[in-house]
Parts: structure tokens; C-alpha cells; sequence
């Protein structure tokens, strides 16, 4: 197909054949360009930063040196090595919790149909449907002193030993569950869709049980939303500021928390560089679990 | 084959989820505990911002009153973080668009080496612990004095609108059918005219749900807007925090929750129309 018309200065499809090649590699560039130069100056440039900055000092000549002074000032702050193991704990917690709560419903979700598959999965999705400030402000009335959880427990079942969450590290994890669960459903749902009736049916007509055809075929072939999904979580709650600075203790606290108060309260900017790295690294390191076993999976499949 | 007390075990529990699964109570006790977990804190504090007084241990307030409602509005730096969070908002939005949209277009639509991993690229926004980012932008800031000013909030805040800015819109024109703007280029229609007449109203909602999402987010953008704006630029949800810190009316958080969140969820909800529902699963790459 030839185009007859003049071009305009409007970027043209690959498959048009116009009288005059602009070349397409050049104008493909120059559109993302602005994009890729605001990821480089907001998110790569400070990243390295940090980074550099954290690992060299100045000697006594002037110039700059590697050093790790910065880390090992860190390590050995009881407090702040407390607050990282505490961090890191609520996060094993509350990624569990995550997959204990949300892959039940994913499952339920992909073998029913009709009404209550539908009323459940609006349910599921709903806390993406609030934002996180206001979602944290509900949580606070709901599970705090005389909230409303505590009335519930005591009318229904006369409970009275309740003790509120509310500013306590269950806090935390209840409020970041409440604000992952919908991601955490969604991803393992489009994990589970992936998987046809058809191959389930050929294992129960060769005569496997259901257990069995779950066992064997859902899971192994679930390994990577599993993956996707406990990685993504790790990220976001141990990114995390608003709910642990919100509903969680002040001491221990999150890295989130900490690392606001050594920036701004403390006014300690290179200290909260240096805390910022560290949580850099160990979400490097949980992303580099991630990838290398999608890798070593998709060489299994192939040999 | 593992051995037979694995099996026996495994069977076991294969009979008691076979069990569990195939009643439907099953169903409606995830569908109570679920709404009792995810409706109760939003309908707890519907109710609230119709309390006047509410003892322990009532269920329902036990005086009701919308007499908050009027002081609530009336607070200055309720209105002031009002103000400046749909300011902030339509910059960020806008400012995001003319960003992002053409680089959408481009990749949806040519051809260059590395486009995928350039697209890919943008995941990379994720990829960080989001406020050890935030702490590391922060820094920066302080350097260049744009702590407490609008355009840093502005900047730190752009950061999180890059990757659905990029990824719907590239879907969107993805999705649109070739055969058309082809068709309408043989009966002689420039390229300009094909581009506004035919892909821009095949694209237009889910660039509108885009704009939404963008704008809703930001406005409810709490961490970035906290570390770099106070104390001279409060939006809303820095308000909030601060009306949350100092416990100083419950109902003040209540209504002002109920106030914003209504208007937030009828946007969002059309924005899920437009979007069909695996597009934001697949953003996270599965």
C-alpha cells in the first residue's frame, strides 16, 4: 500500500511506505526521550547518588576515597540495626499474611462462578478502590480503643480481653494487608486464569483427584505469580511509610518512619542517605532472588 | 512418588478442601469475614461523620448531628490543603501527560532498537523501595533548596505517575485497529485528520482514565507530599495526618474522609470500566 498524501509532521506508522523516509528509529527516540530524561534525573540520578556518597568520604587532602565508614557507623547504632531487623520481620509477616489470605480467595475465585464469585471478588478489590491516607484514617477508628472491632467482639461474643493493634507492629500489619490484598488478588487470580480447564479436566479424566490435579498442575504452573506476587509485596510494605508512621509504635519503627525522622527531625540528611542504601540493597537482593528463579524455571521448562 | 505418609497426608487434606470448596458456606463466610474486614473501617467512618456522641459499647452513635459538617469546611487549613492539592494535582497531571503521552505513542506505534527494554525500563519506578527513593530525591532537594516549595512537591510526585502514564496509553493505541486509520488514509484523509478523527476517539477513554488515575493518585499522595512539602506546602493528605496525630475531633477526619473519598470512588470506578481489568495486573508484569 502506498500513501499519496503530503506527511504531515505527524509521526507515521511503521508499515507506511512514504515518498520521504523520516527515519523512524530518530523520531522514536526523540518522543521518549523527555520521559526516560525524567526517570534518569528523579529516580537513577538520586539513587547513585546516594550511593556514591555513602561509600566515599573525603580524605585529608581534599579528594574523595572509598570508604565504608557510613556502613559501619550503621551496623553498629544499636537502634538502627534494631529498626532494620524490625522492618524486615513485619515485612516476612505481613508478605505471609498476604499470601495466606489472598491465595484461598484467588482459588475460590477461579473454580466458582456466578453471584457470590462476583460479590467476593468486588469485596477483594475494593481497599484499591481507597486511598491510602483515608484507608489508614477507617483502619484507626476501626481497630483503635472503643473501635468498633472491640464493640463487635464485645456484643457478639463478649469478648473483653481485645487490645488494640493501634499503634502497636500488629497495627502495621493489618494495615498494610488491608491496602495489599486487592493486588495480591488480582495478580494470583490472572496467574490462576492462565491455567485452562481444559488441562485440569485431562488430569481428572486420566483419573488424578482434585487434590491431586491441584498438587501437580495448579501449583507448579502458579510458581511465578507466587513469585511475582511475594516479591511485590516485599517491595511495597518494606518501601512503606504512611501506615507503619501511622498506625505502628514508635519504637521500634520502620525503615520508612526512621528514615523521615533521621531527615527531617534529626536533620541528619547523609545518615538517612546512608539507611535509604540499605534498603536499597536488600530489595536488590530480593528482586535478584525473583529474577534468577523465573530464569532457572524457564531453563527447566526448556530442557 | 513421595512417601506414603505424604500421601496419606496430602489426601487428607485433599478431602477436607474438596469438602470446604464444594459448599457453598464456604463462600459466604469468606463473603462476611470479607465485608466485616473491608467494608467495616469505611462504614465506621460514614458513621462518625454523622456522630455527635457515640458511647462504648453502641454499635450506632448514640447522638446523631451533622453539626461538624459546617466546621469542618470552615477550618482554614482544611480549605488551604484543599486548594492546594487540586493545584498541585492538575500540574502533576497535566504536566505527566505532555510527558508521557507522546513517548506512548512512539511506542506503541514505531519501530526502534531497544523499544521493548526502554518500556520495560519504566517498571524500574517499582523496582526501588519507594521512600528510601523518596529519601534519596529528598536529599537532592534539600541541596537545591526545593524543600517546602510547590515545584519540589511537583517533582517528587511526578515520580509515581510515569508508569501508568506510559503503560494504559501504549495499550490503548496498541488496541486500536489498523485497518481503520488505513482505510481512511486510502480515501485521501491526511495523516493529522486520520490521527484526530479516527485514533484519537478510539484511544480517548482509556487516556481519560489514564488523566484520572494520574490525578486521584496525586491527590492522594501522601509520603512524597509530607517529606518535601512541609512546612510551607500542606496538600490535603499532609492535613489529614496532622488532624490524625493530633486527635483533635474525631468527626474533623471522618468527614472530611467521607467528603473526599465518595466523589474519588465514582472517578475510579468509571476509570475500571474503561480499563479492562487485566490492565493493571499486567503492569506488574504478569
Amino acid at each position: 500500500m502506498t500513501v499519496t498524501g503530503s506527511r504531515g509532521s505527524l509521526p507515521e506508522p511503521a508499515t507506511y511506505s512514504g515518498r520521504f523516509r523520516v527515519p523512524q528509529s530518530v523520531l522514536g527516540y526523540a518522543l521518549i526521550l523527555l520521559p526516560l530524561m525524567v526517570m534518569g534525573t528523579l529516580i537513577l540520578y538520586p539513587a547513585f547518588l546516594s550511593i556514591a556518597d555513602t561509600v566515599t568520604e573525603p580524605s585529608s587532602g581534599g579528594s574523595l576515597q572509598v570508604s565504608l565508614a557510613d556502613y559501619v557507623e550503621f551496623f553498629n547504632t544499636p537502634l538502627a540495626v534494631r529498626n532494620l531487623a524490625f522492618s524486615l520481620r513485619i515485612t516476612a509477616v505481613t508478605v505471609a499474611v498476604l499470601f495466606l489470605a489472598g491465595f484461598p480467595i484467588s482459588l475460590y475465585l477461579r473454580f466458582t462462578h456466578g453471584r457470590l464469585g462476583n460479590l467476593i471478588q468486588m469485596l477483594a478489590l475494593f481497599p484499591l478502590f481507597v486511598p491510602g491516607i483515608i484507608a489508614a484514617y477507617a483502619l484507626i477508628r476501626f481497630i483503635g480503643d472503643n473501635g468498633w472491632l472491640e464493640r463487635f467482639l464485645h456484643l457478639l461474643f463478649g469478648y473483653e480481653g481485645f487490645t488494640s493493634p493501634y499503634l502497636r507492629p500488629a497495627g502495621i500489619v493489618v494495615g498494610l494487608a488491608w491496602e495489599g490484598i486487592s493486588i495480591t488478588v488480582l495478580i494470583l487470580t490472572a496467574g490462576l486464569s492462565q491455567i485452562p480447564d481444559s488441562l485440569l479436566e485431562t488430569a481428572t479424566d486420566v483419573g488424578a483427584n482434585r487434590w491431586q490435579a491441584f498438587w501437580r498442575i495448579t501449583m507448579p504452573l502458579m510458581k511465578r505469580s507466587v513469585l511475582i506476587v511475594m516479591t511485590l509485596n516485599f517491595l511495597t510494605v518494606f518501601g512503606s511509610f504512611t501506615i507503619p508512621y501511622l498506625l505502628g509504635p514508635a519504637s521500634p519503627e520502620m525503615m520508612g518512619p526512621y528514615m523521615r525522622r533521621t531527615f527531617y527531625d534529626a536533620n541528619l540528611p547523609s545518615r538517612a542517605q546512608v539507611q535509604a542504601v540499605i534498603t536499597f540493597l536488600i530489595s536488590a537482593v530480593i528482586s535478584l532472588l525473583y529474577v534468577r528463579s523465573v530464569v532457572s524455571q524457564k531453563v527447566e521448562e526448556e530442557s | 512418588m513421595a512417601g506414603s505418609a505424604t500421601t496419606v497426608m496430602r489426601s487428607m487434606v485433599g478431602r477436607s478442601l474438596r469438602l470446604v470448596a464444594g459448599r457453598p458456606w464456604f463462600g459466604i463466610c469468606l463473603l462476611l469475614l470479607l465485608a466485616l474486614v473491608v467494608l467495616g473501617p469505611m462504614l465506621n467512618v460514614f458513621l462518625w461523620a454523622f456522630t455527635r456522641n457515640w458511647a462504648y459499647p453502641s454499635l450506632l452513635p448514640t447522638v446523631w448531628s451533622i453539626e461538624f459538617w459546617d466546621d469542618t469546611f470552615a477550618r482554614a487549613d482544611i480549605l488551604e490543603g484543599f486548594i492546594a492539592s487540586v493545584w498541585i494535582s492538575l500540574i502533576v497531571t497535566g504536566l505527566s501527560a505532555v510527558i508521557c503521552l507522546p513517548a506512548a505513542y512512539a511506542f506503541a506505534r514505531m519501530q526502534f532498537p531497544g523499544r521493548t527494554f526502554l518500556l520495560l525500563s519504566f517498571l524500574a519506578t517499582n523496582a526501588f523501595p519507594r521512600f528510601g527513593l523518596y529519601i534519596t530525591i529528598a536529599v537532592i532537594f534539600f541541596r537545591l533548596r526545593l524543600i517546602g516549595t510547590v515545584p519540589g512537591v511537583v517533582l517528587i510526585q511526578l515520580v509515581n505517575t510515569l508508569l501508568f502514564m506510559i503503560w494504559i496509553p501504549t495499550a490503548a493505541f496498541q488496541g486500536v485497529d489498523r485497518a481503520l486509520e488505513e482505510a481512511a488514509l486510502d480515501v485521501g484523509a491526511s495523516p493529522l485528520r486520520v490521527f484526530l478523527q479516527v485514533t484519537l476517539p478510539l484511544v480517548a477513554p482509556a487516556l481519560a482514565a489514564a488523566l484520572l488515575l494520574t490525578f486521584i493518585g496525586t491527590f492522594y499522595e501522601t509520603q512524597g507530599a509530607l517529606l518535601v512539602g512541609v512546612p510551607e506546602v500542606r496538600t490535603l493528605p499532609v492535613v489529614m495526618i496532622r488532624l490524625i496525630n493530633n486527635q483533635v475531633i474525631v468527626q474533623y477526619g471522618a468527614i472530611l474522609s467521607v467528603a473526599l473519598w465518595v466523589p474519588s470512588l465514582l472517578l475510579l470506578i468509571f476509570a475500571q470500566r474503561v480499563l479492562r481489568g487485566n490492565t493493571i495486573a499486567s503492569g506488574f508484569g504478569v
